[in-house]
């Protein structure tokens, strides 16, 4: 018993000293002087990738995730008759938690999932050892470029996100609480501030690269053919829901 | 029972890539059929629809006396446990033990009291020469254990026809002999009818009766093992000899 | 373009036909109740229900602190009356964050799980070699998943709606100095919010193994395969947990007419 709760909090440790580590490595890649500094098109290919991979189910999850908040402060509008609040609460969950949340997890499932498979499957069939061979460095080719396209791409979908959310809330509310379109919009108007917004933006720039770092770790540091690799994604994905849990913790004090 | 394999006019193709194109094959109770042709020509696929796990788009396979075509899931279990069959990549269950992996079949098959199928069990590991490894995972083994492991549980709840897909792959010289050797006695013994598939022709010929050549989708050739070297068709020839120049290079794949 | 939508459209088609046969299946299969191994639902229980807990609890309990923050600011904002965030958070938890968040995290543990198991037994033929044996891979793998997963997924439930309640109290006293006698109400749930609870995790529970099985069932060629059948997994079981919770959410506002 007490073996097996240290063998777990010791495999812990080690994955997050190695996210950690290589964490590092990103950021001294990024900021170090010597050119060239990034592979340019394999950032674009990836922003490419990434972007259309998740744009159709990141919308639909925003879309149903600001249905959702209107649904559950529904019942209050009702109880109140206070429809010129229903966008409140809806807006500032969806806005500040909900929508950034959501969001970055099915991007995790999505792109970083998918990350975590590209790499290990590289990593399984050798292919690492091989730009190694080349004196290439798979930081500074791999796994900077993709931790910058994670980055802005979860940033750019959740700008996108929050609108398609505040539609879906809208929908719900017209459609199901029978609010009108001029109450809803002046709802969402009045209660809800910039900050609301960026402050859920500010989430996904951490979110976005916890997400990277964690599933570039996972897709790198796999052990033995097929069944390797599903268990690294299956890591990776674990390890990245519990990143975001731990961050929003951390930024919603941070930021308030 | 005329026949324990027949495969009449059958097609296959995956992602419009047609990989049969009419495959005309037949095998006799109690016979050792080799199957032999280039890589990718549909070996394994041929091994696969003959046990009905996959299905063919067009054409008539016959197993044991009944046919295949329209069957569901369910109701081939019954047929499929007079069959053993050895995966190319040997398909072991990772979550079993070796002894676990080898008793499987017969415990699926039920009828056979705790003791009987453990003599069994035992009998069977002792025979492929992994005595001592029972209580091993299949994930320390060697790929030559593999096989062995393989063809144990393949074999041991005595099927009327056995299938082996490559038997021998990536295996050395003398443990592909001994493997040969293993299935051949085995073969002797329960008097099952067999069909081999592999690339290493010299070794399979010395083990089966006839060959059968698959090239481009059909077979191409069948004739007597033993004298496969100098069949008279010249790509067969070829193949078997590997020659580098030949009709091989212009035929239609 | 307009066949490339149109072969899109058939493979979905043709996939959510599959996807509702394996249900089927599953639900066949527990009917037959035969040829799952002995003792293989107490491991699954285990490697679903117990494996999870940590995890379930410090996600939920950090996104309960969390919540109940900015709630709390908020409300301190507008009217400083703290009065009924308790008995609130607490409604909206049993209702709908309690077992929506725990089936989001089970849908990326153990979807993915699920997932990378079965995907990696197929692409190793394991599930063909199971066949042979004339066993039925649904219901020697996916029908104790299945069992296993609608039970733990009450269970966890259960677990991490009170972390997350308890998180949120802890919050709200420490950060706010609210009363926690005032905090820990349990005025605000009725009977139909419990019902939604159970509804809610029981759909979830069934919908995670079944997607999650279907995907692994589904992987080909190697390594790749496995790949892309977890994360397929994780997408899928996450947003047929995001789809379910809108359906029975919106199915209850209609059935109560309005009044949940």
């Amino acid at each position: 018993m007490i073996t097996a709760v240290g063998a777990g909090v010791l495999r812990i440790a080690e994955q997050v000293g190695g996210i950690v580590v290589l964490a590092g490595h990103v950021l001294r890649a990024l900021v170090s002087l010597r050119a060239p500094r990034l592979d340019g098109r394999e950032l674009v290919k990836n922003l490419y990738k990434m972007g259309n991979r998740s744009v159709p189910i990141v919308m639909l999850t925003a879309f149903f995730a600001g249905g959702l908040m209107m649904l559950q402060s529904g019942p209050f509008v009702k109880q109140f008759q206070a429809d010129a609040l229903a966008g409140w609460g809806a807006g500032y969950a969806v806005l500040r938690e909900i929508g950034p949340i959501l969001i970055a997890l099915m991007f995790s499932g999505r792109v970083g999932a998918n990350n975590t498979a590209e790499l290990a499957t590289m990593t399984v069939t050798e292919q690492l050892d091989g730009l190694r061979a080349l004196a290439i460095d798979p930081v500074r080719f791999l796994i900077v470029p993709r931790v910058l396209a994670m980055v802005v791409t979860l940033v750019a979908l959740t700008v996108i996100g929050d609108a398609i959310a505040l539609a879906g809330a809208s929908v719900v509310g017209h459609f199901l609480l029978g609010i009108e379109w001029s109450t809803l919009y002046y709802s969402f108007v009045d209660n809800l501030e910039p900050y609301d917004f960026l402050h859920g933006v500010q989430k996904a720039v951490a979110f976005g690269a916890a997400i990277a770092v964690t599933s570039c770790f996972f897709g790198v540091s796999v052990r033995g053919g097929a069944v390797g690799v599903g268990r690294a994604v299956n890591a990776a994905v674990v390890a990245a829901a519990v990143s975001i849990m731990l961050l929003d913790f951390f930024l919603t004090f941070l930021l308030a | 029972m005329s026949v324990a394999l027949r495969l009449t006019g059958v097609h296959k193709s995956f992602g419009g890539h047609a990989v049969l194109r009419g495959i005309e094959l037949a095998l006799a109770p109690g016979k050792r059929l080799g199957l032999i042709g280039p890589a990718a020509a549909g070996k394994s696929v041929i091994c696969k629809l003959a046990c009905g796990l996959d299905t063919a788009d067009q054409g008539e396979i016959e197993v044991l006396g009944e046919a295949l075509a329209h069957r569901s899931e369910s109701s081939l279990g019954g047929l499929r446990r007079r069959i053993g069959m050895l995966f190319q990549s040997y398909a072991l269950f990772d979550f079993l033990t070796v002894a676990q992996n080898v008793a499987f079949p017969l415990e699926q098959r039920g009828g056979l009291s705790a003791d009987a199928m453990a003599t069994k069990v035992a009998d069977r590991v002792r025979a492929v020469g992994l005595h001592g490894s029972e209580q091993k995972l299949t994930s320390e083994l060697s790929g030559g254990m593999k096989k062995r492991v393989g063809i144990a549980r393949a074999t041991v709840a005595d099927p009327e026809l056995v299938i082996y897909d490559e038997p021998t792959a990536g295996l050395d010289p003398v443990t592909t002999q001994k493997i040969y050797d293993l299935l051949a006695a085995d073969q002797a013994r329960t008097g099952a009818s067999v069909l081999a598939v592999s690339s290493d022709v010299v070794a399979l010929a010395r083990f089966v009766d006839e060959i059968a050549f698959l090239h481009a989708g059909v077979i191409r050739y069948r004739g007597p093992a033993a004298t496969i070297a100098d069949a008279p068709d010249p790509l067969v020839r070829q193949f078997v000899r590997g020659e580098l120049t030949g009709p091989l290079d212009e035929a239609p794949t | 373009m307009i066949t490339r939508i149109g072969a899109s459209a058939v493979s979905a088609v043709r996939a959510s036909r599959e996807l509702w046969m394996v249900f089927v299946s599953t639900i066949a299969g527990l009917l037959r109740r035969r040829s799952a191994p002995r003792g293989e639902l107490a491991r699954q229980l285990h490697a679903i229900g117990n494996k999870s807990l940590l995890f379930i609890a410090v996600t939920l309990g950090f996104i309960g602190m969390v919540m109940t923050y900015q709630a709390c600011l908020q409300l301190g904002k507008v009217t400083g009356d703290y009065t009924r965030v308790g008995s609130q958070f607490l409604r909206l938890i049993v209702s709908d964050f309690g077992p929506t968040l725990t089936a989001m995290m089970l849908a990326t543990r153990v979807g993915a799980g699920i997932a990378a198991e079965l995907g990696s037994m197929k692409v190793t033929e394991q599930i063909d070699a199971l066949r042979m044996s004339g066993v039925l891979p649904i219901d020697y793998l996916i029908v104790p998943r299945f069992v296993a997963c609608v039970i733990m997924t009450l269970v966890l439930t259960i677990a991490g709606s009170l972390v997350m309640f308890a998180a949120g109290g802890l919050t709200a006293t420490v950060s706010f100095g609210v009363n926690p006698q005032t905090f820990f109400d349990l005025g605000a749930v009725r009977p139909r919010h419990l019902i939604m609870l159970a509804v809610k995790a029981g759909a979830y529970g069934a919908a995670i193994p079944v997607v999650a099985g279907f995907c692994g069932l589904r992987a080909r060629g190697s390594s790749e395969g496995v790949g892309w059948a977890t994360t397929a997994a994780v997408i899928g079981s996450s947003f047929s947990v995001i789809i379910l919770d809108f359906v029975i959410s919106a199915g209850a506002l209609w059935v109560t007419g309005g009044d949940l």
